[in-house]
């Protein structure tokens, strides 16, 4: 593929990106007044995270096992209200020490 | 503006800055991954970060990628792609212009809009009463250009890095989403009922073959959330307007 048609496909996607990130905020400036849509926005952004989450976690690294892991330690460290760089470093050094583990029992 | 206000909106900035690390080192191993996706498709190291840096988005990145190994030429097919992969963003958008400072012109609200990421839009969220833009600006900031860095880094050495650690980083962005997710669900019975028939849903959805085979991962969590939202908003409305008179 030519370079200038990988210019073209990245610029129309880019526009794409820009008006679907772009135009709820411009276009919905005042704010909802019906209950039903307000209920829905305000929990729309728990829905969207946890349905990426799971079960696509479990399949974040290399095994199921230190997937899960990496999972549950991101859980009970969550819960007990860490912030999120405690989170994610913790989570992503569980995963790699059960792997080195693993490693070691093979 | 007198100097209160100017500290406020510095401090504002920076409250974002420091928001945004976590994100930011969130998105290095996804921007590297696509960095070495794309340049395993064959493309070059500048045209690997020209189409990083304007696609702002690991999924549209991925599913651009796919097309480019599929040896696809329809632009139509590039855009529709990532228009169906990325639709949520239309949800998260409107979600987040309910957030935002009413006094924020247009302009700074596109920009909002260009840099409304999935995690930065979650931890956006977490705020408390609106959402300043100096906040979001600085929250954005660091996510980007760590996108771009991470993909450049990844075109760059394709494949230098040691497979353990890859593995690893691979779980960080999942860590952030349960991090965003697990407080507020403890503290509001709705939210939580929110959490878990998302959870369920989302669960089955991806084990019943006939849905997988069909629809593309961003079509199960538009339909996923969209479900979920929808039954809460009719089974616990929520009561905005008192809230508001509150603060």
């Amino acid at each position: 593929m030519s370079a200038q048609h990988l210019i073209y496909i990245s610029l129309a996607m880019c526009a794409v990106m820009v008006i679907m990130r772009t135009a709820p905020m411009l276009f919905m400036k005042n704010k909802v007044k019906n209950k039903f849509l307000q209920s829905f926005l305000a929990y729309i952004p728990c829905a969207v995270l946890t349905s990426m989450a799971f079960p696509e976690v479990f399949s974040s690294t290399s095994n199921i096992w230190s997937a899960s892991a990496g999972a549950l330690a991101a859980i009970a460290l969550a819960y007990f209200n860490q912030g999120l760089i405690v989170v994610t470093l913790s989570s992503t050094a569980v995963v790699f020490i059960v792997e080195q583990l693993m490693n070691l029992v093979k | 503006m007198n100097k209160t206000s100017t500290l406020k909106t510095e401090s504002s900035f920076l409250k974002g800055l420091k928001d945004g690390i976590p994100v930011a080192l969130g998105y290095i191993p996804i921007s590297l991954a696509c960095g070495i996706a794309t340049s395993k498709a064959g493309l070059s190291f500048f045209m690997s970060q020209f189409m990083s840096m304007l696609i702002y988005s690991g999924a549209g990145q991925a599913a651009a990628t796919n097309l480019i190994r599929g040896g696809e030429t329809a632009i139509v097919m590039y855009a529709l792609t990532l228009f169906v992969t990325n639709c949520r963003y239309i949800l998260l958008s409107m979600s987040l212009a309910q957030r935002l400072d009413p006094s924020m012109n247009s302009l700074q609200r596109t920009m909002i809009g260009i840099f409304n990421t999935d995690e930065v839009f979650g931890v956006a969220m977490k705020e408390k009463g609106d959402i300043k833009a100096s906040y979001f600006f600085g929250l954005a900031t660091l996510p980007y250009i760590a996108f771009a860095f991470g993909n450049a880094l990844g075109s760059f050495t394709t494949d230098l890095l040691p497979a353990s650690l890859s593995s690893a980083l691979g779980i960080m962005i999942y860590a952030m989403f349960i991090a965003i997710i697990i407080p507020p669900a403890k503290e509001s019975k709705p939210i939580l009922i929110v959490l878990l028939v998302a959870l369920a849903l989302s669960i089955v959805l991806e084990c019943i073959p006939v849905v997988k085979s069909h629809l593309t991962p961003g079509w199960i969590v538009i339909i996923c959330a969209v479900t979920t939202a929808s039954i809460c908003a009719v089974i616990f409305p929520v009561e905005y307007e008192e809230k508001k008179e509150e603060l």
